[in-house]
């Protein structure tokens, strides 16, 4: 079965991002190069080629993209400056939007005004819903769980969660359809899924493959974000009520110190994020799309305008702090608007996923192989 | 050893020098032992080593030895004599001896290097050449290299660029050229182009601007419609025969002739793409601007010119010339792939390389879109080396059974370049280029797969044993091809491209020139190419003297390759012909007339016209028949000598007896 070639495919991709290559002539030193591929997964060569020619169903059903870390060795190395990593990069942008079955990620990854409108709509979203259901303003002091009553916010972040969920995991669920294609041979039983499960959860909580980059303090850097996000998530989804109080605690209480950490974790980790696409000091900064933006300064503003209301909290001041909550209920709407299940938000779930899916592909070969060699049932 | 052959002691003094050659000998022979064992033999008066014989101390040696010593002959034991024995020679002269007291063992090609795992054997044979090699030198005799008048003319055979190229530089130099060209215009396979590698100009307009200065050049004389059909003689003094075809049209009733016309036949200046008249130019500016009568495919019927039925008549006629030298400049043709490889002459949409150029000039203004036979062209696939590289097992061989196993060397950088014009042309055309290897080898020509790598030409690489196939698209498809492939860089996925017109870079075969090789005995390479003599050090000249070859007649070149070539060529007849005489080396057959009994044996088995015949002569008041060499024609192979039953027939410098006492020499026992 032969593939047919795509030129239009290369034009396509090239809206996701700045690659050239056309300059690439395949010699393949970007994936002797690189600490993460192996003959199982020779990127970023073999995906290059593929897209070169066009291999539209070949790119769809390659996980590659995702298990690079973008160290940006490659790059580096190239005899060409056909520039390997950023093809990743774009790639994976591709893939997210590929994956969306929205239609909405391509949009907002190819298109500036689609993501302002996004990033408008969703504090339009929060303004509006403020506006209607605020509760009484009380200004003798600060009386939060008042202004928005806890048990309500509870639900709405259990009902964005839900929504969040949604999206991602339908999305994953396409992600999982192009990675293994219906009618390809022998798909992998389900035992395979289930016994190579804990490779999911090694690598969403350690994501122990970009510390195999060489550089690896971008990963104790990006390990320090996701525990204080996924801190923040969990505590806000699940345990409102707790952490939202209208009593003050100490500080040293695990209510306002979790918060903190959390809060400076997420400002580090994005705020080298950002310092290093200002600078381009690092291979993997040097270009970057709205959405490479985006992503930490949402997150900062996210992180900052929480500590703010817990300031103000503290100092008493009731208005300006229903203000910044509102303000950070704008700024969390914008962030899972426009790069939530359909950007890149969606990679705490893709990379893991496309780990697991990687070993259980290779369990699956080993089976098969298993099979082909086994001697016959004697009858 | 008799008396006879075998001077006494004291009548030569021999000067053995044995070479380290930089270690290329001294590594495996015992070079000191050697010379050791020569200064043993009662004719050696001195036997020295050197690092490097050939040097200017390692010469210089010889020649004190020479005038200090006063030694009579020198034997050298170094490299190949096919490098140094010229050196050597000319060392000896200056000693102030004949050059010809000199011989030349080849120790290293001959011994050091095919016997580097035995160094004791290596060393006792190098002592037995050695000995031979002293035997042989004591029966030198001296000789002097025979001296040729050499008439001042070359001919020129070829019209297109490298045979301009080589006439116009010997013209330059003052000598008399004669161009010939077999078709009734100049410029040959060049005029057929539109831009060309690596400057981007116009072929056409490169090619009038030495046509013009080889046209207006006092010294040369052009034929068209001329071909050589007869070839006496040896350097210096050939004799040719030429015969010319006429036009068959005149200046008077040219124009009307060609209007009048009505005869078309497939044009092959275009590579059969259009038709033209059978009364016609090559092309619009071509060179004589004369039209000609194509006589291979005239009918014969009468045209009606200004009221008159005219039947044109080929005049020909035959003209002897006397030449010093001749270039042969015949060219090549492009490689006509068998029907059905690639598609070839079974779709329409396969075209070679130059039927693709051809359609590019042939264009009127149809700029935006290209089409082909009415249908736009979108995606384009090009597949080299075809009719190049070709493997055993996989290839059908030629029709004469040859594979062209070699590499065309032009058509990679010819189709980017190509390319890259179409590109700048037409930037939405897709182009897939299926290669084994990219060959753009050159100063700077890698820009041309760079420039095409931008241009995002989709390179596939391919096995030469798994070539991609070209097949018609199955009914509806978007493009009437498809080219499927493994693509060896995606891990030999098989690939499938739909495109509206696939360009076969085709690769380059001589022009059949068998006539010209017979006639002159010059040889060809397995490949029909013809051969040079060395291809590093003497590589534009034939094994005969005075023949030398210029362009793609010899092996596939770029323009520039052919023009370099062409240079080349006129510059080695400049050298022959300036002095207006030759000097040939003296190894050529010597009849002893005492001996002579005119048998007539030597003349039925030498190979080479005129090198040696019988004459009448008288001899104690009778007529008789003796053998009487021409030493011009005789290339020294023996031949004559062997056959000869009464041993009347010597090679001067190579004699019998020099064999003799070689052998004798090298079967001695040797104690080592």
């Amino acid at each position: 079965m032969s593939t047919r070639v795509d030129p239009s495919l290369l034009q396509e991709i090239k809206k996701y991002g700045e690659i050239h290559v056309e300059d690439c002539f395949n010699c393949g030193n970007c994936t002797a190069v690189c600490p993460l591929s192996n003959s199982n997964t020779p990127f970023p060569r073999n995906n290059i080629r593929m897209l070169q020619l066009g291999m539209k169903d070949k790119l769809l059903e390659s996980i590659d993209p995702w298990l690079c870390y973008y160290c940006g060795e490659c790059t580096i190395t190239c005899p060409r400056q056909a520039d390997p990593a950023e093809a990743q990069m774009t790639m994976r942008r591709w893939l997210t939007a590929q994956y969306d079955w929205t239609g909405l990620s391509k949009k907002l990854y190819t298109s500036t005004a689609w993501s302002i409108g996004a990033l408008i709509i969703g504090a339009l979203i929060v303004i509006l819903l403020a506006l209607g259901l605020h509760g009484p303003l009380v200004t003798n002091q600060v009386e939060l769980n008042t202004f928005a009553d806890v048990h309500m916010m509870h639900t709405a972040d259990l009902i964005l969660a839900a929504l969040l969920g949604f999206f991602l995991l339908s999305n994953l669920f396409r992600m999982y359809l192009f990675t293994f294609p219906r009618g390809a041979q022998n798909p992998p039983p389900l035992s395979i899924f289930i016994t190579e499960a804990w490779q999911l959860v090694l690598h969403m909580l350690t994501q122990k493959r970009f510390g195999e980059c060489e550089d690896n303090k971008r990963w104790i850097n990006h390990l320090i974000l996701v525990f204080g996000y996924g801190t923040m998530f969990v505590l806000i989804v699940l345990f409102l009520s707790w952490f939202q109080t209208d009593e003050l605690y100490p500080i040293y209480h695990p209510q306002r110190l979790i918060g903190y950490v959390a809060a400076l974790a997420i400002i580090y980790g994005s705020g080298d994020a950002l310092i290093g696409r200002i600078t381009k000091k690092h291979q993997m900064h040097r270009y970057s799309q709205i959405s490479d933006w985006l992503f930490p300064i949402l997150l900062i503003l996210l992180a900052i305008s929480g500590l703010m209301i817990s300031a103000f909290r503290v100092s008493g001041l009731p208005i300006l702090t229903y203000y910044t909550y509102v303000g950070h209920l704008v700024v969390m709407m914008m962030l899972y608007i426009c790069i939530g299940p359909m950007g890149k938000w969606a990679h705490l779930l893709y990379r893991p996923f496309a780990v697991y899916f990687q070993a259980v592909k290779e369990k699956a070969e080993e089976h098969n192989k298993a099979i082909a060699h086994a001697p016959a049932p004697v009858s | 050893m008799t008396e006879k052959t075998n001077p006494k002691p004291e009548e030569t003094k021999i000067g053995v020098y044995v070479c380290y050659c930089g270690g290329n000998i001294s590594d495996v022979v015992d070079v000191e032992k050697v010379a050791e064992k020569m200064r043993e033999h009662p004719n050696v008066t001195i036997a020295r080593t050197d690092m490097s014989m050939c040097s200017d101390a390692g010469q210089s040696i010889v020649e004190n030895d020479i005038k200090e010593l006063g030694l009579n002959r020198v034997v050298i034991g170094a490299c190949a004599p096919s490098l140094h024995e010229h050196t050597f020679r000319g060392t000896v002269a200056r000693g102030g001896l004949n050059p010809y007291f000199f011989h030349h063992v080849g120790l290293r090609e001959q011994d050091s290097w095919v016997h580097s795992n035995n160094p004791g054997g290596a060393t006792e044979k190098a002592i037995r050449l050695m000995y031979a090699g002293i035997a042989k030198a004591n029966l030198l005799k001296p000789l002097d290299m025979i001296k040729l008048k050499a008439e001042r003319h070359a001919l020129v055979i070829g019209g297109g660029v490298a045979g301009l190229r080589a006439a116009y530089d010997i013209a330059g130099r003052g000598i008399n050229v004669t161009l010939i060209e077999k078709t009734p215009f100049l410029g040959g396979r060049m005029a057929q182009l539109e831009t060309v590698f690596p400057t981007g100009n116009n072929a056409r307009e490169d090619l009038h601007s030495l046509i013009n200065e080889v046209r207006t050049h006092p010294l040369i004389t052009i034929h068209t419609l001329s071909e050589l059909v007869n070839i006496r003689g040896y350097i210096g003094n050939y004799d040719v025969q030429i015969r010319s075809q006429s036009r068959g049209v005149s200046g008077d009733n040219a124009e009307a002739a060609l209007a009048a016309c009505t005869q078309e036949v497939p044009d092959d200046f275009n590579y059969g793409l259009t038709k033209r008249k059978v009364v016609y130019r090559a092309y619009e500016g071509c060179f004589p601007s004369t039209p000609a009568v194509d006589w291979e495919h005239y009918d014969g019927k009468p045209i009606e010119i200004d009221g008159q039925k005219v039947i044109f008549e080929n005049k020909k006629k035959t003209f002897d010339l006397r030449i010093g030298a001749i270039v042969i400049a015949t060219g090549f043709q492009p490689y006509e792939p068998p029907r059905g490889d690639y598609g070839y002459d079974e779709l329409p949409e396969v075209v070679t390389l130059p039927q693709f150029i051809r359609h590019m000039g042939l264009r009127d203004g149809n700029v935006g879109e290209l089409t082909w036979k009415g249908h736009p062209v979108r995606d384009i696939a090009a597949i080299h080396c075809v009719g190049s590289r070709h493997l055993a097992g996989v290839h059908e061989p030629q029709p004469d059974g040859i594979l062209n196993n070699y590499c065309s060397r032009v058509c990679c950088t010819a189709t980017l370049h190509q390319v890259n014009e179409l590109l700048d042309e037409y930037p939405n055309i897709n182009v897939y280029d299926f290669y084994e290897d990219i060959r753009t080898y050159g100063l700077e020509h890698e820009s041309y797969y760079t420039e095409a790598s931008k241009k995002m030409v989709r390179f596939l690489r391919f096995h030469g044993d798994q070539r991609p196939e070209v097949v018609a698209a199955p009914e509806g498809d978007t493009h009437p091809v498809l080219v499927k492939g493994k693509d060896y860089l995606t891990n030999g996925l098989e690939v499938e491209v739909p495109v509206d017109l696939v360009i076969l870079a085709v690769g380059m075969v001589p022009r059949p020139v068998d006539d010209l090789v017979d006639m002159m005995k010059i040889p060809k390479g397995d490949d029909r190419f013809l051969l040079e003599v060395h291809p590093k050090l003497r590589p534009v000249e034939t094994p005969v003297p005075g023949i030398v070859l210029a362009g793609t007649a010899q092996s596939p070149m770029n323009i520039q390759e052919s023009c370099n070539a062409a240079s080349a060529a006129a510059a080695k007849v400049a050298v022959l012909l300036a002095a207006g005489q030759v000097e040939l080396d003296p190894y050529v057959a010597n009849v002893d007339l005492d001996k002579c009994e005119g048998t007539g044996a030597c003349i039925e088995v030498c190979e080479y016209e005129d090198a040696i015949v019988l004459e009448t002569m008288t001899v104690e008041g009778k007529e008789v028949q003796r053998a009487v060499v021409t030493p011009a024609n005789c290339s020294g192979c023996g031949n004559c000598v062997s056959a000869c039953p009464h041993h009347a027939i010597d090679v001067q410098g190579w004699e019998v007896a020099h064999y003799e006492a070689m052998v004798d020499a090298i079967t001695m026992e040797v104690e080592i």
